[in-house]
């Protein structure tokens, strides 16, 4: 059998390279500098222990950066899972162009984040779009553009990412939807439920696992947001979020490599946690709702 | 017939909003440089293909078009190598050594990638690739998710093909690419869409990893246009369009096996 060890062995050979020199080895390294003064041009480095973790902890910028995730995070994703589960349900049956409106949803999932981000800067600004069908709903505008403005500018951005996500979360629950067996909806039918009540004990209860994973997916994506940071505000108007800082300290100002590393690891730890409580939740046998 | 309209009209409604935004770029783009204000947009009879011709004469984005598809196409041909031969030893070759690994592509699908930016970093400038082609591309010639579908498709496919095969004498070689990639044809497409449209709209690592204006792709390209000055929507919104076209072509294209690559991997993990 020793073709079968060599053959084995050769084919997985790429994600071997791949996976120490670019996941293993980053992941280790980064852990070890966080315990280090490590700097750009620094001449020697020093082991500090947990002093990076202390000092984060009393680093305004960075807890308000970790603070506006927060706030991301816990402001998106429940308006994202539920109008994405409004939608599955609006293009699951069977209807004349429902595969258009499917796809209408869903494109702007496949566009870039950067194009996004920018058409919304222009659709923000003053005397944009936005301003214009706010003002014709009766209220105030920020005089420089919702981006230019500390009150709005994060909710913009977050209302954008809304926006850009849902088609793609509901075409895993329209997936979640096909996997539901008609069976269970004829034997509803015979014993005269309800529409709602069809909706409330068979449909929802069955998506469960499906919504979890979304949750999962979501959270994971939502707490590294930068991309959107970055064209649109450059994290300034109170709109810094973690991997910003992470960005903005480690790579273009201060270059201190070895605190960035502890602060990238504390959000590692907080995404890791956040997705094992949903991943307990998940293997749950009794209904949550 | 009420109920029918009531949910047409919501149908469209949604859909305007879903694409409306997409529409405000490309008109913003035809229009003359200069127009400010959404009324001189819309007002201006005079559709202009200017701005386009300006990027490709006064604005290198000829180079950043190349640079996009140069590195696009050399990740997705590698991907579709490397994830198959990879998914294929993990679903086939059940030996001790491969199922610790397989739990490695598990683990990689999880970490979120915002860990590696630093090391990321000081690793392409130690080996000396920083600011290179290389940077752009060698992270990412074989990524877990394509990995793991590819593993799971050929988990569904009876072994006894390979079987017969390797009793008649066939080689292994000529068992993995002539007798089981043409089969996988249908997880490889999938996999090379999305391996496709992820680098093509990939931002932060090709922005890190890169300083010169020489090794830019589109979204990165497109994201520094604005530093310059005050903001010059018409061309930006041009080079904008160009860089959705690609994507929206192959998605209208390609939409089946787009939606399957996305709501297959979700059941199944």
């Amino acid at each position: 059998m020793k073709w079968y060890k060599k053959t084995a062995f050769l084919l997985a050979l790429p994600w071997l390279v791949t996976f120490v020199v670019f996941w293993l080895f980053p992941l280790v390294y980064s852990f070890i500098i966080g315990f280090t003064d490590y700097e750009l041009l620094s001449d020697s480095i020093n082991w500090v222990g947990f002093e990076n973790y202390k000092t984060l902890f009393s680093d305004e910028v960075f807890l308000s950066s970790l603070s506006n995730t927060f706030i991301f995070v816990f402001g998106t994703i429940p308006f994202t899972t539920i109008i994405a589960l409004l939608l599955a349900l609006l293009v699951n049956g069977n209807y004349k162009g429902r595969d258009f409106f499917r796809s209408a949803f869903f494109m702007p999932s496949v566009t870039s984040m950067v194009v996004i981000a920018l058409i919304f800067t222009n659709l923000y600004q003053r005397g944009g779009y936005i301003a214009m069908l706010v003002q014709m709903l009766g209220f105030n505008t920020p005089e420089y553009g919702f981006l230019f403005d500390k009150n709005t500018a994060l909710y913009s951005i977050m209302a954008m990412d809304i926006w850009m996500s849902v088609g793609y979360y509901m075409l895993i629950f329209l997936a979640g939807l096909k996997s539901i067996p008609d069976e269970l909806y004829e034997a509803a039918d015979i014993s005269g439920a309800s529409q709602s009540k069809k909706f409330f004990s068979i449909t929802l209860p069955l998506l469960k696992p499906v919504a979890l994973f979304i949750l999962v997916v979501n959270s994971i994506k939502s707490f590294q947001v930068f991309q959107e940071i970055f064209v649109m505000t450059k994290g300034k108007f109170d709109t810094s979020t973690a991997v910003y800082y992470i960005y903005d300290t480690g790579l273009t100002t201060n270059f201190q490599f070895g605190y960035v590393s502890a602060a990238a690891y504390i959000l590692f730890i907080i995404i890791g946690l956040f997705s094992l409580t949903q991943f307990l939740l998940m293997r749950r046998k009794q209904p949550l709702w | 017939m009420v109920k029918k309209i009531l949910k047409y009209s919501t149908l469209l409604g949604i859909t305007f909003v879903m694409v409306f935004p997409l529409l405000w770029m490309f008109r913003v783009s035809l229009s003359p440089v200069g127009s400010l204000s959404i009324s001189e947009i819309w007002t201006s009879s005079s559709y202009t293909l200017s701005n386009y011709y300006d990027l490709f004469t006064s604005n290198n984005m000829g180079l950043y078009l190349f640079n996009s598809i140069l590195v696009g196409l050399i990740v997705t041909v590698s991907n579709i190598l490397f994830c198959f031969t990879v998914g294929y030893t993990f679903a086939r070759f059940q030996y001790i050594t491969n199922k610790i690994l397989f739990v490695t592509v598990i683990l990689v699908l999880m970490i979120p990638a915002h860990i590696i930016i630093i090391p990321l970093y000081l690793i392409c400038l130690e080996v000396g690739i920083y600011d290179s082609y290389l940077a752009l591309i060698l992270p990412w010639l074989v990524n877990p998710i394509g990995i793991f579908l590819v593993k799971q498709y050929i988990d569904s496919l009876p072994i006894s093909m390979e079987e017969a095969a390797r009793i008649d004498g066939a080689s292994e070689l000529r068992i993995l690419f002539k007798i089981i990639m043409p089969i996988c044809k249908p997880a490889l497409a999938v996999l090379a869409i999305q391996v496709f449209f992820t680098n093509w709209n990939s931002f932060l690592f090709p922005y890190i990893l890169t300083q010169s204006d020489q090794y830019r792709t589109l979204p990165v390209a497109l994201a520094l246009f604005q530093g310059h000055q005050a903001i010059d929507w018409q061309h930006l919104m041009a080079g904008s369009t160009i860089s959705v076209i690609p994507v929206l072509v192959i998605f209208i294209l390609m939409q089946k096996q787009i939606v399957s690559g996305i709501t297959g991997g979700a059941i199944k993990q």
